[in-house]
């Protein structure tokens, strides 16, 4: 596989499509995410290389994005001025956003799309709360709001349609059930801020964590007051985890430490299963395909995205 | 600005160092204070940039080499110069507005879009004219970068044209007997140089201070010319000149401003005799030349700046404009230039050039006292007292020069301000940055009190 420069925007987040399997969004800012400008584009895998199809501006820094499961033209960003933006690939660039949904106070910085019910969303913000959303309505159904810091990840549980879990900065991984008033779950997950959660596609009770200690934690929400596991490999912040949609044991990470990880948590203490150091700047976003076993990707703050399988080199 | 600073800290907190692992990326203070230029380096794609401006030569009017020139054919060369040097389809520009002051309103509005016709515009790309008095030329580029961050278009061009051969300063018609009821609107019929003599006495600026300044402006425009640094703004224009007597039709290509007199001396200059007030100091020496010329100034948003690959000659920064009393017209750019510096959040220390309009020595004069400025750094190619003041062109032919000369200094010249008073009791300023990211090592600048707080903050 080949990679994509795009100079002067860093990338945030990146996703496959879940109905072009070679297809991808990914959502990028300029000046490393602090101020500025952003994109969203969405790109393409051709025999000869990534292509851009199309991107869209916008005035403020995209920090996560989301397909639609519904639609396989919608794609959604998180805006750092709070809005979330919905972009339609089949309309004109000039019709784009069709819409702005603008509640949240501060950065939106994680949007889920659910993958059972297909017309509804989540959005998480910097604001400490987090939103639900569905398609035909512009406002909000119902906002989460029980976390005390920046909730920088949100996550839809793929066999439960009701059932979410958020990770935050105030150390706290929380589940919740859209049929509950308050959150249904409350672990103090790590010491230090969470930066991403996960579920476990094939497990309904397993989550992953990863967290600014570097560390990336499995959890039982049935047993939740000591983790499974502790994967331990990374040097710096962990930005993202993700489970693979193939292998229930299989999980990736990308970290504030340029390097994108595989792991295998069957066995916790020797579980590293490939290192990827490609990035020459934070790697901030990583998704692993639904369509091809062992598909990654990854985009980072050096303007570069990355789509290779694994146990061979992404620069390649 | 907020929400740099807390997503600076959001993600500070990120890189906190851990007690079980020691990390070598440790984020300490910076020690270098905060310098409002060295810190607002972001560029965002949004800005309006400048990446053309070019002017005619500047001639004198009635005898100089524009006598026999139609307006629209002043125009039409500058324009023509925008788009065919840096590439740039005509079919793109989304609005021509043209800064021009004498000229009957409706007719020279026409000759403006006969001059887009001859520089090759298509009929698609409209045209239209603005007039604030001497400051038109600048309000014309101001206007243009409001235009593209409206989202009006993205591509414009302020100009600045005036012919003061074709139309010299006149008052048709009456005056309405009613100018005697306020003084202030009696003032706005002043002579220009009865108000330079007002300055010069209300501000104490002496005759040999005027003096000085207009040696100093012939001086310094000699000078750029002999060194060719005009040669980068100038475009040369293809004329003719009839002869008074003979009515022989000469074909002729202008190229060099007409105006410059490198043997000015205080000597020379002390013969004159005032010519708006009995015993007063403002003579034809040290006012500035009445003149013809044209030029434009080709703006667009930075991103597409950048998707068309053009080099950013400057980003448009801030403009201001302001009123005084008509009396004492000439102080204005002493009130323009700090509402611009505000404007731009920036400290007048930041700025590293200045264009200052020479209406009159005196009022000039003034502007470098009240403002305290340095004036190594103002006018350093010459002004208006030795080039001419074409009064609509005068603000974008100032912002060409200013431009070129910040891309001649190179990075340590990041800063640079036009401005000039206007007629009735005006001013108007407008703060440019040069086209490329300032070098860390040479433009930060010591700081008094090391407390670590913004600006902002104090």
């Amino acid at each position: 596989m080949n990679f994509l420069k795009t100079p002067g925007f860093g990338g945030t987040s990146v996703q496959f499509s879940p109905f072009f399997e070679t297809r991808l969004a990914v959502s990028a800012c300029q000046n490393y995410g602090i101020v500025g400008n952003g994109r969203q584009y969405v790109i393409e895998l051709t025999p000869n290389g990534i292509s851009e199809v199309c991107y869209y501006e916008t005035n403020s820094i995209l920090l996560d994005c989301s397909w639609c499961e519904c639609n396989e033209n919608l794609l959604l960003s998180a805006d750092g001025d709070g809005s979330l933006k919905l972009w339609d690939t089949a309309c004109l660039p000039a019709a784009n956003p069709i819409a702005s949904l603008v509640e949240h106070m501060s950065d939106a910085c994680c949007v889920d799309w659910n993958l059972q019910r297909k017309n509804c969303f989540l959005s998480s913000s910097w604001d400490t709360t987090i939103k639900l959303w569905t398609l035909d309505r512009s406002t909000s159904f119902r906002t989460f709001a029980e976390h005390t810091h920046c909730v920088y990840g949100v996550s839809w549980n793929p066999l439960h349609p009701d059932v979410l879990a958020s990770a935050s900065g105030d150390c706290t991984l929380r589940c919740w059930d859209v049929r509950s008033p308050a959150s249904i779950l409350v672990i103090g997950a790590h010491d230090s801020e969470i930066l991403s959660c996960d579920w476990n596609k094939y497990n309904e009770f397993l989550l992953a964590t990863g967290s600014v200690d570097s560390s990336i934690r499995l959890w039982d929400v049935r047993n939740h007051m000591i983790p499974l596991a502790v994967l331990d490999g990374h040097t710096l912040a962990v930005r993202r985890v993700k489970f693979s949609p193939y292998h229930e044991n299989v999980i990736g990470s990308c970290s504030y430490d340029m390097t994108v990880r595989l792991w295998n948590t069957v066995i916790p203490q020797n579980a590293l299963l490939a290192t990827y150091d490609h990035h020459t700047e934070f790697a901030a976003g990583f998704d692993m395909s639904l369509h091809e076993d062992y598909l990654l990707a990854s985009v980072g703050y050096d303007d570069c995205i990355f789509v290779w399988p694994h146990t061979s080199d992404p620069r390649m | 600005m907020g929400s740099f600073v807390r997503r600076q800290q959001v993600f500070f907190e990120h890189l906190r160092p851990l007690e079980r692992e020691s990390t070598s990326l440790v984020a300490s203070p910076c020690a270098a204070g905060d310098s409002a230029a060295y810190e607002r380096t972001t560029d965002y794609n949004d800005d309006v940039v400048i990446v053309a401006a070019y002017r005619t030569p500047l001639c004198k009017s009635k005898r100089g080499g524009f006598k026999d020139t139609y307006a629209d054919d002043l125009l039409a060369p500058v324009l023509k110069a925008v788009v065919e040097r840096t590439g740039l389809n005509p079919a793109e520009v989304g609005d021509i507005v043209v800064g021009t002051v004498l000229a009957p309103g409706s007719q020279r509005a026409n000759e403006c879009r006969m001059a887009a016709f001859y520089a090759g515009f298509p009929e698609t790309v409209p045209v239209r004219t603005v007039n604030r008095q001497c400051s038109s030329g600048l309000q014309a580029v101001a206007d243009v970068a409001a235009a593209i961050k409206a989202g009006f278009y993205d591509i414009g061009i302020g100009a600045g044209l005036e012919s003061m051969t074709i139309n010299p300063m006149a008052w048709e018609g009456s005056v309405n007997p009613k100018v005697e009821t306020i003084q202030k609107v009696q003032d706005c019929l002043l002579p220009m140089g009865v108000t330079s003599e007002n300055v010069a006495e209300r501000f104490s600026v002496s005759r040999k201070e005027q003096d000085e300044a207009a040696v100093v402006s012939h001086a310094r425009a000699a000078a750029a010319t002999a060194k060719g640094k005009f040669k980068d703004e100038i475009i040369p224009v293809e004329t003719k000149l009839v002869d008074p007597k003979s009515a022989e039709e000469k074909s002729v290509l202008i190229s060099v401003d007409d105006g410059i007199r490198p043997e000015t001396s205080l000597a020379s200059l002390s013969k004159l005799k005032p010519v708006f007030k009995k015993g007063g100091s403002t003579t034809a020496g040290n006012s500035s030349q009445v003149s013809d010329g044209a030029a434009a100034v080709l703006l667009m948003r930075r991103g597409v700046a950048i998707q068309k690959n053009l080099s950013i000659l400057g980003v448009f920064r801030s403009f201001a404009a302001v009123g005084v009393d008509p009396a004492v017209m000439g102080i204005g750019p002493a009130v323009a230039i700090p509402a611009a510096v505000k404007a731009a959040g920036l400290e007048l220390s930041d700025i590293d050039l200045f264009e200052i309009n020479e209406a009159f020595a005196s009022q000039y004069t003034y502007c470098l006292k009240k403002l305290e400025l340095d004036p190594e750094k103002v006018n350093v190619n010459g002004g208006a007292i030795a080039l001419g003041h074409p009064l609509g062109a005068t603000g974008a032919r100032a912002t060409a020069t200013l431009l070129h000369e910040m891309k001649r200094r190179g990075k340590d010249c990041r800063f640079g301000i036009v401005s000039m008073c206007i007629g009735t009791g005006m001013g108007a300023a407008a703060v440019f940055e040069r086209g490329s990211i300032v070098d860390p090592l040479n433009n930060v600048r010591p700081i008094e009190l090391n407390n670590f707080l913004s600006q902002d903050a104090q």
